[in-house]
């Protein structure tokens, strides 16, 4: 076919053979995109590459990850237990051994007052040779590395928890009142407007006043404040998914509404869900270290991150390292958190605007 | 017009009322009455007491007197600060917390939206990504951090600014930069992502085609649409500023609204904390409202319905 059209069309002209030269690239001083087309991928995988291209999200989630690890091995690491007190070891200096030598971390602090400074090492006043507090201990002589980690792991749980519970609630909130529609979706959104009005939290530090404080009264308190969020993101996905094909095709078949919204529609959405939890876990950490602040968090001799930070406050001009690592580690975990949102929120939907 | 505004403000009215109902009936669930102290009280005394605040009469004659009160203003009297009105307290603690966060709010403003503004016209550049950073940071960061870290940087190691009290101008410097910091930051980002969906508009294109400078087509064209988002977080950001200035008061020992609030609760002085969530409630509702009205106002685009 081909041939004939060639024949048909052009003169006779010597066959032209291609060189090698043909073949290679013209040089334009690097600037050749070289498409990458992928065979189509997976959903989760293309998510996965286009997270892990984001330097900020990764480091998030390495920060988490280590974070986790020293929640979960951190108080195991010494011999100390986060209630152990040691009235004689009050207020020491952070001391680490083989560090020690190198003049950082030796267990000296600077004392101030008004006439001037001097530099005391407490450890060698009382005798203590072979005592280590790595990050140093507190007003009771309890070791805060220790507390440390055994408070993150209380707050990780308490923010992962109510975050957990939050999508649960909200989410089906959100879903039932956006299928449903009519008259379901106008009183469950009257309802949601009045729930948003009400200032969160003040409301959870009344709750608290009434319960008796406790991890789990906390994390019901909690509980009632940020599903409002999910719910209005589920709802408006369900507005935007329940008229396509395969929700009919899945009615025509026979499904039930419930069926239809927890089957067929949440798989669908489940990435702004994911999403929205990890934004609503740094809050609800901020809100356990708010309430734990105020007095009516985690009771004695428990601790978070929140009853560290509201200890170490108290003697913060004089001891400064005592607030030092608990509010490290609530500054890293709610940044960590906020970068893997964000970075999430941009993997799983590249078109939607930067914010 | 009129429609909706009625509807906003009866829904407004329902929720306030529900705070306060909740805010009641939570205030008597509290376990222990509030006369239990440390000293005993004689049964005599105790009666005296209760017949005094009106709660030896059922609970629900009691809940309609406190909200026919509470319409009027009166709160009832303090049960710690011997012979103060929780409305005297209120007023005379109000202004002070209006100053720091209206201050705050004024440099959000003032700074954000031109640090947006720069960052979207820069996108990509170095600048940017320096303002994106500060900003996410600004946004995780929790305000306990940025108390104490001012406050040891500039109060106890420098030794320029004073860290308690509010007497002179130079002790609103760190609690106002405090409470500025978080919406600083979330208003640079929304005013940055609002920008960057302005300047690709077409009528963006419009403006520069018909020969506009840079300037005008900036300020009277895209800035104007852009601030746009900015009037809708107002609401939130007031609702912040009125919770984000408890931590905030307390640290910096400000004698405000939100530090008595946390002081009335370590007192477990009920009728002030009463007043004081309904008070604050009240605002934050009304606040809402008014900047929902404002934004539909503004922006001719919304339907009303």
């Amino acid at each position: 076919m081909s041939k004939k059209i060639s024949t048909a069309y052009s003169d006779p002209a010597p066959v032209y053979v291609p060189v090698d030269a043909d073949f290679r690239l013209k040089d334009n001083a690097g600037e050749i995109a070289i498409d990458t087309n992928f065979a189509s991928q997976n959903f989760w995988k293309d998510v996965l590459v286009r997270f892990f291209r984001k330097g900020g999200a990764v480091f998030g989630l390495i920060m988490i990850v280590v974070i986790t690890l020293f929640a979960i091995i951190g108080p195991g690491m010494n011999e100390y237990t986060y209630s152990g007190q040691e009235l004689s070891q009050k207020n020491l200096a952070p001391r680490v051994p083989g560090l020690e030598n190198l003049g950082i971390f030796d267990g000296s602090e600077t004392m101030r007052t008004t006439t001037g400074s001097m530099k005391v090492n407490n450890y060698e006043d009382k005798g203590l040779t072979d005592t280590y507090y790595w990050f140093g201990s507190d007003n009771f002589g309890r070791d805060i590395w220790t507390r440390t980690w055994s408070g993150a792991r209380v707050s990780l749980i308490i923010a992962v928890a109510a975050a957990l519970i939050d999508m649960i609630i909200g989410m089906s909130y959100g879903l039932i009142s956006g299928y449903f529609g009519g008259k379901t979706d106008m009183v469950m959104q009257r309802i949601l407007e009045i729930a948003n009005g009400v200032p969160r939290l003040v409301i959870v530090t009344l709750l608290l006043l009434v319960l008796k404080p406790g991890m789990l009264t906390i994390i019901f308190a909690l509980m009632l404040t940020e599903w409002v969020g999910m719910s209005r993101i589920a709802r408006a996905e369900m507005l935007k998914l329940k008229e396509q094909e395969f929700v009919l095709a899945s009615r025509t078949l026979g499904a039930g509404s419930f069926f239809i919204i927890f089957r067929e529609v949440l798989p669908n959405i489940i990435g702004p869900i994911i999403t929205q939890v990890m934004f609503s876990i740094p809050t609800a950490i901020f809100t356990e270290a708010f309430l734990s602040f105020v007095g009516l968090g985690i009771p004695v001799p428990q601790c978070s991150l929140g009853s560290l930070i509201s200890e170490g406050f108290n003697s913060f001009t004089t001891h400064p390292f005592q607030i030092i690592p608990p509010i490290i580690v609530m500054a890293l975990l709610m940044l960590s958190f906020n970068l893997v949102a964000d970075g999430l929120r941009e993997a799983l939907d590249p078109k939607m605007k930067e914010m | 017009m009129v429609k909706y505004i009625l509807k906003r403000l009866g829904m407004a009215v329902v929720t306030i009322w529900l705070v306060a109902t909740l805010t009641f009936f939570l205030m008597n669930m509290v376990p222990g009455g509030p006369f239990l102290s440390e000293k005993a009280v004689s049964p005599k005394a105790l009666a005296a007491l209760e017949e005094k605040y009106g709660l030896d009469k059922p609970l629900f004659e009691q809940y309609l007197t406190y909200i026919k009160g509470a319409i009027h203003g009166d709160f009832g009297d303090s049960l710690k600060q011997r012979g103060r009105t929780v409305m005297s307290i209120i007023s005379s603690k109000f202004p002070v917390s209006a100053r720091i966060g209206g201050l705050s709010v004024l440099l959000a403003f003032s700074l954000g939206v031109p640090l947006g503004c720069i960052s979207a016209l820069n996108r990509g550049k170095i600048g940017d990504n320096i303002i994106i950073v500060i900003a996410t940071c600004g946004i995780a960061v929790p305000s306990f951090v940025i108390c104490t870290l001012l406050m040891y940087t500039f109060g106890v190691k420098l030794g320029w600014l004073p860290t308690l009290g509010l007497k002179t101008w130079k002790h609103y410097i760190m609690p106002v930069a405090a409470l500025a910091f978080y919406p600083t930051a979330y208003i640079t980002r929304l005013m940055r992502s609002s920008m960057l969906d302005v300047l690709g508009q077409d009528y963006m294109r419009t403006a520069r085609a018909k020969g506009l400078n840079q300037f005008v087509s900036l300020f009277k064209h895209a800035l104007r649409n852009a601030i746009l988002p900015i009037v809708t977080y107002l609401g939130p950001l007031i609702a912040y500023t009125v919770t984000g200035s408890f931590i905030v008061e307390k640290i910096f020992t400000i004698p405000g609204l939100g530090g008595e609030f946390i002081s009335s609760i370590t007192n477990r002085d009920y009728t002030i904390i009463m007043g004081t969530t309904i008070f604050l409630a009240t605002l934050v509702i009304l606040m809402n409202v008014v900047v929902d009205i404002v934004y539909k106002l503004v922006d001719p685009r919304i339907n009303l319905k």
